[in-house]
């Protein structure tokens, strides 16, 4: 069994691998100080286990396995960290596993069996989305910002970066600082996640960063258009509007 | 002092009160066929002297504080009734001796004969107004009392705020509290002398800040020490990712500052400086007198790529308001963020220990 130990702290690191020696049918592939170096050691090992800490620069555990889905990749993690415990409680419903640092050899040993149970049993249930923990963990607060993966390029956008957002099948696409993302993801499971005062869906196909909004312009008796900051026009529905409206008189 | 003497509004609102009386006075005063001058002449002067006479029933009532037991009703009205007979009697001599001043005024010579034969009625109504004011008395103690009790609530308030504070100071971040003992154990296979000396660290800082949350306010040097304590577990943390660059003017060290204002902006530089960058950065801490002022600077480097805070956090908020609450304009707090480089100075006045 391959595993990866993914924590930016050398000592933290070093706990898990210690812990680890006990098990010689576990083989540490790699150890990584952060997301990025993760991303690399796992597109070169393919590990069946990782171990992962949630507060990490730059890219934070959640989004590192969310990185690792959209690859094709879900290895079993262990969740190491000193995060909130009551976040953490919101994982035992998902079948994932945690340790809360510090912990003892017996709780290690626990979490690696769970682990490994669970990865022989090819479960019929999929493991739950790394955006679901992460919902889950936040217990109720919006996202703050969104990784992409662009070809080979990792890229982190910061909600108040970010324009607007417009479905396309499966993905959405991201418009932000004048560039274009595109990301495997529903525009209702995205929309299910924002800040409900700062993002709102005016129409079927978009969301927008209210924040943009320079005024609506009325076309037709029906018809509705949002003008941004920079100038674009999107289309607004009728229960697009609505929203925006409900949003005004309750401010 | 008596509470409408000190007021001159209340005191105008009460003798208009007594305006109404006067006019009753004249009312009964024609109904026993007095000439309306002998009437006005004799209630206006009279009603003025009760008003104030009767203002010593005050004094009685706030002797004789209304209890919340029935018995005292018996000795608190046997003392009311003595005082009212009196100074009904009282005032009714004022109006006997008050008719034979006015009695000089031409006109009003049946003034005194009037008054004779109403004496036991102008009695009876000084003993049943003095009786009314015990009642007016009463009601102001209590009025008095309901501003006093929602003025020391308000102090309560004020003290629940600040024991909050205290509580908030004594608290500790568990996020370092937890990373830094799971430093620790792995400390215990790979080098037990640093774990050792790690657990003295902790200690070390765990009692400065426990002493700390006791006082209002320490001298610099003290914050510091706090600070260096936590910086060296935090160093234990992050290894190679945090330098620290420590530029202290020991002329700053017995300057007094409220207590553990240093301490949150370190902890902040290594949340959003150190532990968000990869590399790590440079902290750098420094303390100077400037034209008889110090000036306090904490430096970390910030993410570039992550958005500019927009507005102070909580910590730093608490942090300016009780630099500012301790100094007024006399102190200053800045956070600036530019060019990767997060910087909060705080300068304050240079004051030491009489």
């Amino acid at each position: 069994m391959k595993a990866l130990i993914i924590d930016d702290e050398d000592l933290a690191r070093s706990v898990v691998r210690e812990h680890l020696a006990a098990h010689p049918d576990v083989e540490v592939v790699g150890e990584c100080a952060n997301g990025f170096e993760a991303l690399k050691a796992a597109a070169e090992h393919h590990p069946d286990l990782v171990f992962l800490d949630i507060q990490m620069p730059k890219l934070d555990g959640f989004e590192v396995l969310e990185l690792l889905e959209a690859e094709g990749k879900r290895p079993a993690v262990v969740f190491v960290t000193a995060y909130d415990q009551h976040a953490m409680r919101a994982f035992e419903s998902h079948a994932v596993d945690y340790l809360l640092k510090p912990f003892s050899k017996e709780r290690f040993d626990a979490a690696l069996a769970k682990a490994r149970a669970l990865q022989a049993a090819q479960p019929a249930a999929p493991a739950p989305s790394a955006t679901d923990l992460a919902a889950a963990a936040r217990q109720g607060k919006p996202l703050e910002r969104i990784v992409v993966k662009d070809g080979p390029k990792v890229t982190v956008v910061h909600l108040d970066r970010l324009d607007w957002i417009q479905a396309q099948d499966d993905y959405v696409l991201l418009r932000t600082e004048g560039r274009s993302l595109l990301k495997q993801q529903t525009l209702a499971s995205l929309e299910s996640q924002l800040d409900p005062n700062r993002f709102i869906r005016i129409h079927r196909s978009y969301i927008l960063n209210l924040d943009r909004l320079v005024r609506v312009e009325q076309d037709s008796k029906e018809h509705r258009d949002a003008v941004l900051r920079d100038g674009t026009t999107l289309p607004i529905s009728r229960a697009g509007y609505q929203r925006l409206r409900t949003l005004w008189e309750g401010a | 002092m008596h509470p409408l003497l000190a007021n001159r509004a209340r005191l105008g609102a009460y003798l208009l009160g007594w305006a109404p009386i006067a006019l009753l006075l004249m009312g009964i005063a024609r109904t026993q066929n007095w000439s309306w001058a002998e009437g006005a002449a004799l209630a206006l002067p009279l009603c003025l002297i009760a008003a104030f006479l009767f203002l010593s029933a005050w004094f009685l009532c706030r002797a004789l504080p209304l209890g919340q037991r029935v018995e005292t009703l018996g000795s608190h009205g046997a003392a009311w009734g003595l005082a009212a007979v009196l100074m009904g009697s009282i005032w009714a001599g004022l109006a006997w001796l008050l008719a034979r001043v006015l009695a000089w005024i031409p006109g009003l010579g049946a003034l005194p004969r009037h008054v004779d034969i109403a004496l036991p009625v102008l009695t009876g109504l000084g003993i049943l107004l003095y009786l009314a004011s015990v009642a007016l008395s009463y009601l102001m103690l209590a009025q008095e009392r309901a501003l006093e009790a929602e003025r020391k609530g308000a102090e309560l308030q004020i003290l629940a705020q600040e024991s909050e504070l205290k509580a908030l100071r004594a608290q500790l971040n568990p996020h370092f509290l937890f990373n830094s003992l799971n430093s620790l154990s792995a400390l215990t296979a790979v080098d037990p002398a640093r774990a050792r000396e790690m657990c003295v660290l902790l200690s070390d800082f765990l009692r400065r800040s426990l002493g700390l949350g006791e006082r209002r306010q320490v001298a610099l040097r003290e914050e510091l020490d706090l600070a260096r304590a936590y910086l060296a577990i935090e160093q234990i943390r992050f290894g190679t990712r945090l330098k620290l660059d420590w530029r202290i003017d020991p002329a700053t060290e017995p300057a007094l500052l409220p207590t553990l204002l240093l301490q949150p902006l370190v902890e902040n530089a290594i949340k959003h400086g150190i532990a968000a960058l990869p590399e790590g950065g440079t902290l750098a801490v420094a303390a100077e007198v400037v034209e008889g002022h110090v000036l306090l600077r904490v430096d970390n480097p910030l993410d570039a790529d992550a958005p500019v805070p927009q507005g102070l956090g909580l910590g730093l908020r608490q942090v300016r308001q009780r630099l500012l609450g301790r100094f007024g304009n006399r102190a200053r707090f800045e956070a600036t963020a530019q060019d990767g480089l997060h910087r909060v100075t705080l300068v304050f006045p240079l004051e030491m220990e009489p």
